[in-house]
């Protein structure tokens, strides 16, 4: 192992704050003027300590009698072996050696598509998050048209995308490197389109098969997605922890749906979201046959059992039984 | 003065009998015989309760004398009547606070004493928390045993340790009123003082379920369960509630009922230890006579649009509508509801016995077929039937389908919740909406509280099935547009 050396301090994450190269052994380290590497820190002697070629060709580093020691794992040492990815404390600074020949990691495949990046994703977001807003508001609105109304739910839709993305893009400058807004502009708006479409394709297919538990569990699938908006949220701050995202994603997304559930059972004792399926669509959407009436009312007979069965138990004791 | 708002008439409408049963409550937080008036409609009083009227100032006079001599007929009567006056206190057994408060009277010379089921209820509903106790004219107290209730006139029978001296007499044969005849109301309003307040006998009132006596006298809080006699003594009815939107319209329960209620206590060996299953029994008597009423004959059918709507016009039963054709919307609404203004009481918190049903026909010829979904699906929308956290209902069951009736299409959906303390009631809700249209939605319920399974059926099926339109849309007129 030969020189230039090169000593880096490094965060608690890991992330190396300073590096400086020294060319000949042996360093001394400390906080005084007369040392190859100076740290900053009060709690470092002025001659700390001293990085030495032992008799095998190890790098070691040696305390040179300081109050505070050389901390490696959590234990105090009079020496420490140094490989590359060694890291040792000395006083409140972390610290690590590595040789010039230290060999680093392949470079990682680049799949982040550059071109889509900044004004273009930003503007598709901000027009999808629009969308929105308007489909919303058209569709509710029973009154005669103002464009006022329209223009404040615009307004609002795109100042709630500006600032949720905001707060993305300040997390992404604050751990990557660059503020990447247009990329979070463009995730809110794909998640807030996708989360429409799904509520009215689940609305849709309730409606027309008389397949009720599509609207009756719709929040577990908007709770997929938001999940799942996160996610990429979270690989655009940092693309490479994609795998680890995955997982985080998919724990909030369970987590998301047992807390509706809970939430659900304790309001009404139900896990559905609601107690019967409210929607009302075209009649030619329908799809499934209707029911006599005679077959209502056998179905309403029905429930006496699961009813009576719910009178003899306490206030609270309600078990699931649909 | 504005008109009041349809919400507040639907209120007034579905408000027991229309009027508020006249025991006084006092709220926990507040000890003693602090009077707290009921809290929506009651109209206070000049000042508040049990506050001393200002001393008059130096222009005022204050002579007695410029006050109007008080009937003899009244003084006369009070004085001979405030032996066998009593006030019941309901009260907490833990701590003998006093939770409910009204009036009752012992019965000729016997050791029984007319009230209101609505003044010792919470006795007879938990008669492990709670414990009655009387106050006389003179403030001797003592305990006092409930013997019998009738749920569905609001009359309860109970016993105490002392005798009357024989001047209530409750005749054997009905008594014969006439109309503008003056009545004297005897009782405790507000936990006051005893009072008595002279009104006159107006007929019998028939909107509420069961006959009751209408008093042009004013009954407040704390007098239910008085009674109300004719100058010369004799018992013509008992205090038992006021219209909150009236002035001085009040209720008596008819004195045959409580006739049938004292021969019952005569014929009994000794009083029952539980009231649940009785009380459950009238509530289901009442239930059966309410749904054959009801569907006696088929029910009356109005237009709505192209639609056929069922509805029961009758004097229990009574319709108001309403349109939103002032709103400035791309849609239309009208609505008619019927409910019964008479309920019956079980206790504080619930009332039941009660039928209402109400259909809006919403249409729109300038909106998007999905705007007009988003409008139907948030109209047929019911958040909660009922209080999802009420304790004394099990949760609701729904059963949910597209169900075809003779002429119309429709999503119908009932849900049922059934009593904890009373069984074989329940109480059933239908939601119905019409799916013939995309422009144009028909959204029908119908509400029954406290009725049998069997009668729950029977009226929805009624109810559902009399669901219509006129002419059938052809499916090419559906597709156009």
């Amino acid at each position: 192992m030969s020189g230039p050396w090169f000593i880096e301090t490094l965060a608690r994450n890991g992330d190396v704050l300073q590096r400086s190269r020294v060319d000949t052994l042996p360093i001394r380290l400390g906080r005084g003027y007369d040392n190859e590497f100076i740290i900053d820190d009060d709690y470092v002697a002025a001659s700390h300590a001293r990085i030495v070629m032992d008799a095998a060709g190890r790098l070691v580093l040696r305390d040179q009698g300081s109050r505070n020691g050389i901390i490696h794992r959590g234990k105090r040492l009079p020496e420490v072996v140094l490989s590359g990815d060694t890291v040792v404390r000395i006083g409140h600074t972390s610290l690590r050696v590595r040789a010039a020949s230290f060999p680093v990691a392949p470079e990682l495949a680049d799949r982040t598509f550059h071109r889509w990046e900044g004004a273009l994703p930003g503007a598709a977001g901000v027009l999808l998050t629009g969308c929105f807003a308007l489909f919303a508001r058209w569709l509710s609105d029973t009154q005669y048209f103002e464009f006022v109304r329209y223009f404040e739910a615009l307004a609002w839709g795109v100042g709630a995308a500006l600032l949720w993305s905001g707060a993305w893009a300040f997390a992404n400058r604050l751990f990557g490197r660059h503020a990447r807004l247009g990329r979070h502009l463009f995730v809110f708006g794909c998640g807030l389109a996708a989360l429409a479409a799904t509520a009215l394709l689940a609305a849709t297919i309730a409606y027309a098969f008389s397949l009720e538990a599509f609207t009756h569990y719709a929040s577990h699938a908007a709770t997929l997605l938001v999940a799942g908006m996160i996610y990429f949220h979270l690989c655009t701050v940092k693309p490479q922890n994609r795998r680890r995202y995955r997982w985080i994603a998919a724990g909030m997304a369970v987590l998301g749906s047992s807390l509706i559930l809970i939430f659900n059972l304790q309001r009404s004792g139900r896990l559905a979201d609601e107690l019967y399926m409210a929607v009302l669509l075209p009649p030619e959407v329908r799809v499934s046959q209707d029911h006599g009436i005679d077959e209502f009312m056998r179905e309403v007979e029905g429930m006496k059992e699961s009813l009576d069965r719910g009178r003899g138990r306490k206030p609270g004791e309600d078990e699931l039984e649909d | 003065m504005r008109p009041l708002p349809f919400a507040t008439l639907l209120f007034l409408a579905c408000s027991l009998a229309g009027a508020a049963p006249v025991a006084q409550k006092s709220s926990p937080g507040t000890g003693g015989g602090k009077p707290v008036p009921q809290p929506p409609l009651v109209i206070p009083p000049g000042a508040p309760p049990a506050t001393t009227p200002p001393a008059p100032g130096p222009g005022e006079t204050d002579e007695t004398a410029a006050l109007p001599t008080p009937s003899t007929a009244a003084q006369d009567l009070y004085s001979a009547a405030k032996g066998d006056l009593l006030q019941i206190r309901m009260l907490l057994k833990n701590g003998r606070s006093q939770s409910t408060v009204g009036s009752g009277f012992l019965v000729g010379t016997s050791n029984l004493v007319l009230t209101n089921y609505h003044v010792v209820s919470q006795m007879a509903l938990d008669p492990d928390v709670y414990v009655g106790e009387y106050v006389d004219t003179d403030g001797k107290t003592g305990p006092v045993e409930l013997l019998a209730v009738d749920v569905l006139h609001d009359l309860a029978v109970v016993r105490v340790n002392r005798e009357g001296t024989g001047f209530f007499q409750v005749p054997d044969h009905p008594v014969r009123l006439t109309q503008g005849q003056y009545l004297y109301s005897l009782g405790n309003p507000l936990d006051l003082g005893f009072a008595i307040s002279e009104g006159a006998y107006n007929g019998v009132i028939t909107r509420s379920f069961y006959d009751q006596l209408i008093f042009t006298g004013p009954i407040n809080s704390g007098m239910s369960g008085g009674p109300s006699v004719t100058v010369s003594g004799t018992v013509a009815g008992i205090n038992v509630s006021k219209r909150r939107d009236g002035e001085s319209v009040s209720f008596l329960v008819p004195v045959r009922y409580a006739q049938e209620l004292l021969r019952k206590v005569a014929a009994q060996s000794r009083p029952p230890k539980n009231f649940n299953p009785l009380i459950a029994q009238q509530l289901l008597a009442h239930q059966r006579d309410m749904i054959d009423r009801l569907l006696a004959e088929p029910l009356s059918i109005k237009t709505m649009g192209p639609y056929h709507v069922p509805v029961r016009e009758s004097q229990q039963l009574r319709c108001w509508g309403r349109s939103n054709f002032r709103l400035e919307a791309e849609y239309t609404g009208d609505s008619v509801s019927c409910a019964m203004e008479a309920a019956i009481y079980v206790s504080d918190t619930q009332q039941t016995g009660h039928v209402s049903m109400s259909h809006t026909y919403l249409r729109s010829a300038s909106m998007h077929p999905l705007q007009f979904a988003a409008l139907a699906s948030s109209q047929f929308r019911v958040d909660r039937i009922g209080s999802s956290r009420d304790t004394r209902l099990t949760r609701p069951a729904c059963t949910e389908q597209f169900v075809h009736t003779a002429s119309l299409p429709l999503r119908a959906v009932t849900c049922v919740r059934a009593y904890r303390k009373f069984a074989g009631l329940y109480n059933f809700t239908l939601l119905t909406a019409s799916n013939d249209d995309g422009n144009a939605s028909l959204q029908s319920r119908l509400d029954l509280a406290g009725v049998s399974f069997e009668n729950g059926m029977r009226a929805t099926r009624a109810f559902l099935s009399a669901l219509g339109r006129s002419r059938p849309r052809a499916p090419t007129q559906a597709a156009r547009r």
